[in-house]
């Protein structure tokens, strides 16, 4: 292990940017998974009943497909119709794709424990129904999933390893080079392994903090 | 001079009558009262009155213009009618404060400093300021019940709904609200009041008028409603009522009026964590 | 090549696909059970090292941990075959997931009955088993399945490791036919299939064995 540590030090750049790389496409697609994740939501719960279906379908058919599966037929499959996408932005649409569908899940069991008399009130004292969602139906929605938006975050966070196999240069993508120029294959992942732990500990200790700070008197949490 | 003319108001829903020619004038600071047993269509008549819901016949004249019509802004009707629902319907995510300023801020794009200062006036007029930044969970219904008043007062409307106001309360918290129709009153202002409470329909003091499988038996002054010449669904709907009162248990004078409520048991089922 | 011909070029791969699926859920339903059961009725030392081990699997990714098992292992003179490299990474994450699954599940059983089957003089075994666990797992029927199509959305990683399942094929398809698009596109549709089938499976075995009043 020592002697894999110190291969790791010496490749010391490549390591950080690829750490770099972890974070930044995990904080990215958190971020556009969860402004789709809402703009989804809104669709699945207004407009006719066209929309609501069409929109339910999207959210089946993406958290029913595996992520990987839309990863390769971005990144493999559309070269050869000519056209070449970089496997960061393969990563962030694949990735917002299958994230948003699965936010706009959660938002939608939230949606069903609101009171449907604080809507009506809402429409009965003249908001439009933009208005309603903003003021009314999102504030409420969001705090009462914040556990399960965050776990959300923890999964883009390990599910990036992933981009891997898309040869995004993340950083279980360093450790897999390191792994291969050294033979030790076990402390590469090992080491790997022990990095995300840290890594998700945090996420894991900031979530628990704004679960603190967003739950209101009284109002009831969708677990 | 008359606020309010519903002429002939009909709705039928899924093959059933829900309203069948409903007809009454609310004059400007006048109060009235329609008295029903549940399923009248009561809370229906009141809904069709701000659209949300929608009738299938008749006029509704309101201020002078016809709001059944096409090419109604609904939303504009509806932010000159106050509705304080029966389940109070505060936005749990507000304080007192913000459940009244939402709309003068995001309707009137009233200033924050205004608006909250508006809103206190409001709350105070509901002897609630000092509750201003509790959260409704933290409220007793009957002052839930307030601020929800107040929230509707804020927009200074030209008639208040009220849908079943003394349903969600226990009968102490019952004479408040009466007392704070009597206080409305004397400020003139227009109260339109939808209940099957027999007690408010008789303490409110507006004309009473009795609504039955979709239409007005009977309307006049309360001893005339409830007197020896009264129409006979009226009284076996006051035997009724009154048979209902002997039944429930005793008022323990003896417990304190406003008690907070507890919070909620936890929400539903959602996702299985991942 | 037609796109049906593509869709029954892949159908080869479906068997181990399911094959994967099912072994990594039974062993996630197992490594579960275990830990659950063990924390409700173990010492409090006991709960604390349980606690820790259901961290850690879930805070490490799927690919990682089946790198470190199947790629890792021989590096300490260990080498297991494929499928077992899945069911000891993707299988016991996904134990580490049910673990939490059925604690919360275990909580909903109403504490009275346990009580009072204590009182009948059950030892806490028998009570476990006769009263908690058959409550229990239907409580944690949406959980289990939301954990079951979680295992089938990451078992296409078995082609990392060499099983030939519908994953791998696409891919040497992919490489002959140049056809990516539609062959991927193929491929997710069969995946979704599965998920269905898998789905409304797991939901109707639950109707045959529901108990009236119970989850209803």
């Amino acid at each position: 292990m020592a002697s894999f540590l110190a291969l790791m030090l010496e490749y010391w750049p490549q390591v950080l940017s690829g750490l770099g790389n972890t974070l930044l496409l995990a904080a990215v697609i958190s971020v556009t998974g969860l402004a789709g994740g809402v703009v989804v939501f809104y669709l699945a719960i207004s407009g006719g009943p066209l929309r609501r279906r069409l929109t339910e379908g999207y959210i089946s058919f993406f958290i029913g497909t595996p992520l990987i599966v839309l990863l390769f037929l971005m990144y493999y499959g559309l070269p050869q119709w000519g056209l070449k996408l970089t496997p960061f932005t393969v990563a962030v649409i694949g990735f917002t794709l299958n994230v948003a569908a699965y936010n706009a899940r959660y938002l939608m069991t939230a949606f069903r424990g609101l009171d449907p008399d604080e809507l009506q009130a809402a429409r009965a004292q003249g908001f439009s129904d933009l208005q309603v969602f903003q003021l009314v139906i999102l504030p409420q929605v969001m705090r009462l999933s914040v556990p399960a938006l965050t776990n959300q975050v923890i999964l883009n966070l390990k599910d990036s390893s992933i981009a891997f196999l898309i040869q995004y240069a993340e950083f279980f993508a360093q450790m897999q080079d390191l792994a291969i120029r050294s033979f030790r294959f076990l402390d590469a992942y090992l080491v790997a392994g022990a990095v995300y732990l840290a890594l998700v500990s945090v996420v894991v200790v900031a979530a628990r903090w704004l679960e603190r700070r967003y739950v209101l008197p009284g109002v009831r949490r969708a677990r | 001079m008359t606020l309010l003319s519903v002429q002939d108001l009909k709705l039928e829903y899924d093959g059933r009558i829900i309203l069948d020619g409903v007809s009454f004038d609310l004059a400007q600071g006048e109060l009235k009262v329609i008295m029903g047993p549940s399923g009248s269509g009561k809370s229906t008549l009141l809904r069709c009155l701000n659209r949300l819901a929608t009738p299938t016949g008749g006029r509704v004249v309101f201020e002078g213009r016809d709001v059944l019509g096409p090419g109604v802004d609904e939303r504009a009707l509806r932010q000159r009618i106050g509705f304080v629902f029966q389940n109070f319907a505060l936005y749990r995510h507000l304080t007192a404060l913000q459940n009244v300023t939402l709309a003068l801020r995001h309707l009137r794009r009233m200033p924050a400093a205004e608006a909250d200062e508006r809103a206190l006036r409001q709350l105070a007029r509901m002897d609630m300021q000092a509750h201003a930044h509790k959260y409704p969970a933290q409220l007793s219904g009957g002052q839930k019940q307030r601020v929800a008043i107040a929230r509707a007062l804020a927009m200074d409307p030209a008639v208040l709904f009220f849908d079943e106001p003394t349903s969600a309360l226990d009968p102490l918290m019952s004479r408040e609200v009466v007392n704070i129709l009597h206080q409305l009153r004397d400020e003139r202002v227009s109260m339109l009041c939808v209940t099957h409470d027999l007690y408010l329909a008789r303490a409110a003091g507006g004309r009473v008028m009795f609504l039955d499988e979709g239409r007005i038996h009977a309307e006049g002054e309360v001893d005339e409603l409830f007197g020896p010449n009264a129409d006979p669904r009226v009284r076996a709907f006051f035997h009724q009522e009154l048979r209902q009162a002997q039944t429930a248990p005793p008022i323990d004078v003896a417990q304190p009026m406003d008690q907070a409520q507890p919070a909620g048991p936890s929400g539903p089922a959602g996702l299985a964590e991942r | 090549m037609s796109f049906l011909q593509i869709l029954l070029q892949l159908a080869g791969g479906v068997g181990y696909t399911i094959m994967v699926t099912v072994a990594c859920s039974l062993t996630g339903v197992v490594v579960g059970l275990g830990v659950a059961m063990l924390s409700r009725i173990g010492p409090p030392w006991l709960r604390g090292l349980l606690g820790a081990f259901t961290f850690i699997f879930r805070a490490v990714p799927v690919l990682v941990l089946l790198f470190i098992v199947f790629f890792g292992l021989p590096n300490a003179g260990l080498r297991v075959p494929p499928l077992v490299a899945m069911m000891l990474s993707l299988g016991v994450i996904a134990g580490a997931y049910l673990a939490e699954v059925f604690r919360g599940a275990f909580d909903s059983v109403d504490a009275s009955e346990v009580l009072a089957a204590e009182a009948m003089g059950l030892s806490r075994f028998q009570i476990l088993r006769l009263i908690e666990i058959p409550q229990m797992l239907r409580f944690a029927v949406p959980g289990m399945i939301n954990e079951f199509t979680t295992v089938l959305k990451y078992s296409p990683f078995a082609y990392t490791v060499g099983i030939p399942d519908v994953m791998k094929e696409a891919m040497s398809l992919s490489a002959t036919t140049l056809r990516g698009v539609e062959i991927y596109l193929a491929v997710g549709i069969i995946y979704f299939l599965i998920y269905k089938l898998l789905v409304t499976g797991v939901w109707a075995l639950e109707k045959r064995t529901r108990i009236p009043g119970l989850t209803g």
